[in-house]
C-alpha cells in the first residue's frame, strides 16, 4: 500500500530533521562566547592543565581548526558513534553511558505509552457513546484535571502516598527510588525481572495518569464529530445493529487521530519520563541528563540530546509509515 | 444569509478600525456569557490578582528565615514553613507573580511570532509556505523538553533566558493553525472584495484575517500560558534557569533537592501544583466556552 513517492517524502523529511538536530548540537556550543565546556574544565582544573592537555581536549571536542574542519571532524566522530568523554563520569565515554541508560528510559516510555493509548481508547469508546451524560462530564473533568498537572509534582505526591504513607511492616507499599533493588543479580532471572517491574510500577503509573487523558479526550471529541456524519446516519437508517455501528463505523474511524497523535505525544512523554527519572532516581538517560546539567557535563548533555532526538524522530518516521497502512488516505495528500 | 453579515470589517474601509475593536469585544462578551467561560475567566482573574497583589498582602518577606524549619500549617503560617524556615504562604504569593509573568510573556511572544509566520505562510503560499511549514514540522517533531534543556544549559541561568527559550519554541503549533485558517479564509468573498477594492496585502491581513482567527489565537495563547508555566517549572525542577528566583518551579526544585519528602512537608509541595492545576482547568473551561460560542462568531 505504500507508494514510493510517499516513502521518499518521509525519508527526505527524516534526513532533514536529523540534520537540524545535529546542527543544533554542533553550533550551539560554538555560538556561545567562550565555549562553556572549556570554561568548565579551566575553572575546575585550570591550575593542573598543561597547554598540551588543553589542546588534546579541544581536538577531542572538535574545537580546533576552521569551522569547516571542526564540522567534518564532528561528523566523522558521530558516524563512528563517538560522542566524546563525560566530564563527570570520567573516563566513561558518553556513548557507553547512554547505551547503558537508554534501555531503562525506553522501557518506561514504551510501557507508559502503550498503557496510556489502550486506557485512553477504552475510556473514550465507553464515554463516546454517552456524550453529554453524567459519566461523560465526570470522566472529562477528571481527565482534564490530570492532564493539567506537572508530571514531576504528581510523581512526588505518589511517592509520598505509596512509599511513605501506605506502610506495611515498616516498609512502603512500593519502592520509591532506583530501577531495581541491590540484592538481585542483574540478568535474565525471575527475581531481577520481578524487582524491575516492582520498581517501575509507580513511575509508569505517574506517566500513564498524565498521558492517557490526552488520548481519551482526543478520541472522545472525534467520536462526537463522527456521530453526526452522513454515513453514520445512513448506517443507522438502514437498521444496522448498534454494536456493529459502534465497532465498525465509529470506533474504527475515531482511532485514526489517536494513531497520528501517538507520535507527537511520544515526544512529550519523553519530557515526562526525564522528570520522573529524576524524582525516582531511576537511572535512565533522564537521570543522567539531570546529573549532567547539575555538574555542567556538556559532552554528556549534547550526547543525550542527540540520541533522544534521533530516537524520537525515527519513532515518528516508523509511526508515519505504519499509519499509511491504517489510513491510506494520507498518501493522497 | 449575507456572507459578511457577521463581519463588518469586510464591508468598508473607513469604519473598519472601530468595528474591529467591536469584534474583539463581541468575542469576549460571548465567552463571558457562557457558564464555563465565566468560570474559566474567573480562575484566571483570581490568579492574576494573586500575582499582582500577592506581594502586598504576603504576611512575611519570602526571604525571612527567622522561623522554625518545616513548621506545619498554623495560624501564624497558613501554609507552614520550608527547609530554611521561610513562610510558604509568602513564597507562594511571590512565586505566583513570577510564574504568571513567564506564562504571559511567552504567550504574547508566541502569539506574535506564530501569527506572523502562519499568516505569511498561508497568505504568500508557494515557496515561502513550504519553507516555513517544513521548519514548523521539524520544530514540532524534535522532543520539546530535551531541546529546552540543552538550550537552557548553554544560556546564562536567568529567568529571562528561560522566557526567551520558551518564546522561541512555543510558536510552531500556533502558526500551523493560523496558516490553515488563513488558507481557508483567503478564498472567501469578503477577502476577495477587499483585494479587488485595491487594499494592500498587509492591510487585508490586519483588517480581514486577524479578527477572524481571533478565537483560535485566544485559545492557543491561553494554553501556551499554562504550558509555559509548566515547562518553566520542569526546567527549574531540573536545576535550570535561575533556581534562586522564587516561583512555582523553584519551590518544587528545592522541595526535591532538600529531600523535604522525608519530612512529608505536603504544605510546601501542594500549593504550586494546585496553582498549575487551577490554571489548567481554567484554560480548558475557556477553550470549551470558545468552541461552544464561536459558531456564533465564525458564521461567515
Amino acid at each position: 500500500m505504500l507508494t514510493l513517492r510517499y516513502v521518499r517524502r518521509r525519508v527526505l523529511y527524516l534526513v532533514l530533521t536529523l540534520f537540524v538536530a545535529i546542527s543544533i548540537n554542533f553550533f550551539l556550543p560554538r555560538l556561545i562566547p567562550g565555549n562553556p565546556a572549556i570554561t568548565v574544565l579551566l575553572t575546575r582544573y585550570g591550575n593542573h592543565i598543561t597547554p598540551q592537555e588543553l589542546r588534546l581536549v579541544e581536538s577531542q571536542l572538535n574545537l580546533s581548526g576552521t569551522l569547516w574542519q571542526q564540522y567534518v571532524g564532528y561528523m566523522v566522530a558521530l558516524f563512528h558513534g563517538n560522542l566524546g568523554v563525560s566530564f563527570y563520569f570520567y573516563p566513561a565515554s558518553v556513548s557507553s553511558i547512554i547505551a547503558g541508560a537508554l534501555p531503562w528510559t525506553l522501557f518506561l516510555l514504551g510501557s507508559a505509552t502503550v498503557i496510556s493509548v489502550i486506557l485512553g481508547v477504552s475510556i473514550a469508546s465507553f464515554i463516546g457513546w454517552r456524550l453529554g451524560g453524567k459519566t461523560d462530564s465526570m470522566v472529562s473533568t477528571i481527565s482534564i484535571s490530570l492532564q493539567s498537572l506537572p508530571v514531576f509534582w504528581l510523581g512526588l505526591i505518589l511517592q509520598i502516598v505509596f512509599g511513605l504513607m501506605v506502610v506495611i511492616n515498616g516498609v512502603g507499599l512500593f519502592p520509591v527510588a532506583h530501577a531495581f533493588s541491590t540484592n538481585v543479580t542483574v540478568g535474565p532471572n525471575l527475581a531481577f525481572i520481578a524487582s524491575v517491574l516492582y520498581h517501575s510500577a509507580i513511575p509508569i503509573l505517574t506517566l500513564v495518569l498524565i498521558s492517557f487523558p490526552g488520548f481519551a479526550l482526543l478520541m472522545r471529541n472525534t467520536i462526537s464529530t463522527i456521530i453526526n456524519e452522513d454515513y453514520v446516519m445512513m448506517a443507522r437508517a438502514k437498521g444496522l445493529k448498534t454494536w456493529r455501528l459502534k465497532k465498525m463505523y465509529i470506533n474504527k474511524n475515531a482511532r485514526l487521530p489517536v494513531a497520528t497523535s501517538v507520535a507527537l505525544a511520544f515526544g512529550n512523554i519523553v519530557g515526562g519520563a526525564f522528570l520522573i527519572e529524576e524524582v525516582f532516581s531511576y537511572k535512565g538517560i533522564g537521570w543522567y541528563l539531570y546529573t549532567a546539567v547539575t555538574t555542567s557535563d556538556f559532552p554528556l548533555i549534547d550526547g543525550i540530546f542527540l540520541v533522544i532526538t534521533i530516537t524520537v524522530v525515527i519513532a515518528n518516521f516508523i509511526v508515519d509509515l505504519l499509519y499509511s497502512f491504517l489510513d491510506p488516505r494520507v498518501m493522497l495528500e | 444569509m449575507m456572507p459578511n453579515g457577521q463581519f463588518p470589517s469586510g464591508q468598508g474601509i473607513s469604519a473598519s478600525s472601530l468595528k474591529r475593536r467591536s469584534a474583539v469585544l463581541e468575542f469576549l462578551g460571548n465567552v463571558w456569557s457562557n457558564r464555563k467561560g465565566k468560570a474559566g475567566a474567573l480562575i484566571f482573574i483570581a490568579m492574576i490578582l494573586i500575582a499582582v497583589l500577592g506581594r502586598i498582602f504576603s504576611p512575611y518577606s519570602p526571604y525571612d528565615t527567622s522561623f522554625g524549619i518545616y513548621l506545619p500549617p498554623s495560624a501564624a503560617h497558613l501554609l507552614g514553613t520550608n527547609y530554611v524556615g521561610e513562610d510558604v504562604m509568602s513564597e507562594f504569593l511571590y512565586g505566583t507573580g513570577v510564574s504568571l509573568m513567564v506564562g504571559f510573556i511567552v504567550a504574547i511572544a508566541a502569539m506574535a511570532i506564530g501569527t506572523l509566520v502562519g499568516i505569511t505562510a498561508g497568505y504568500m503560499g508557494s515557496v515561502t509556505d513550504d519553507v516555513l511549514m517544513r521548519l514548523v514540522d521539524i520544530l514540532l517533531v524534535i522532543p520539546g523538553f530535551p531541546l529546552l534543556v540543552i538550550l537552557s544549559a548553554y544560556l546564562p541561568p536567568t529567568i529571562w533566558s528561560t522566557i526567551l527559550i520558551l518564546s522561541v519554541l512555543s510558536w510552531p503549533f500556533n502558526s500551523r493553525i493560523i496558516r490553515s485558517q488563513t488558507l481557508s479564509l483567503k478564498r472567501r468573498s469578503f477577502v476577495l472584495a477587499s483585494r479587488l477594492s485595491g487594499l494592500s496585502s498587509f492591510r487585508i491581513i490586519i483588517r480581514d484575517l486577524i479578527p477572524n482567527v481571533l478565537p483560535i489565537i485566544f485559545i492557543n495563547s491561553i494554553f501556551i500560558v499554562v504550558g509555559a508555566i509548566v515547562a518553566q517549572a520542569g526546567l527549574a525542577f531540573f536545576g535550570l534557569g535561575n533556581i534562586n528566583s522564587i516561583n512555582w518551579g523553584t519551590m518544587l526544585y528545592w522541595f526535591e533537592t532538600e529531600d523535604a519528602i522525608i519530612f512529608k512537608a505536603w504544605w510546601w509541595l501542594l500549593p504550586p501544583g494546585f496553582g498549575i492545576m487551577a490554571l489548567g482547568i481554567g484554560a480548558n473551561l475557556l477553550s470549551n466556552a470558545v468552541s461552544e460560542t464561536s459558531s456564533r462568531i465564525r458564521r461567515y
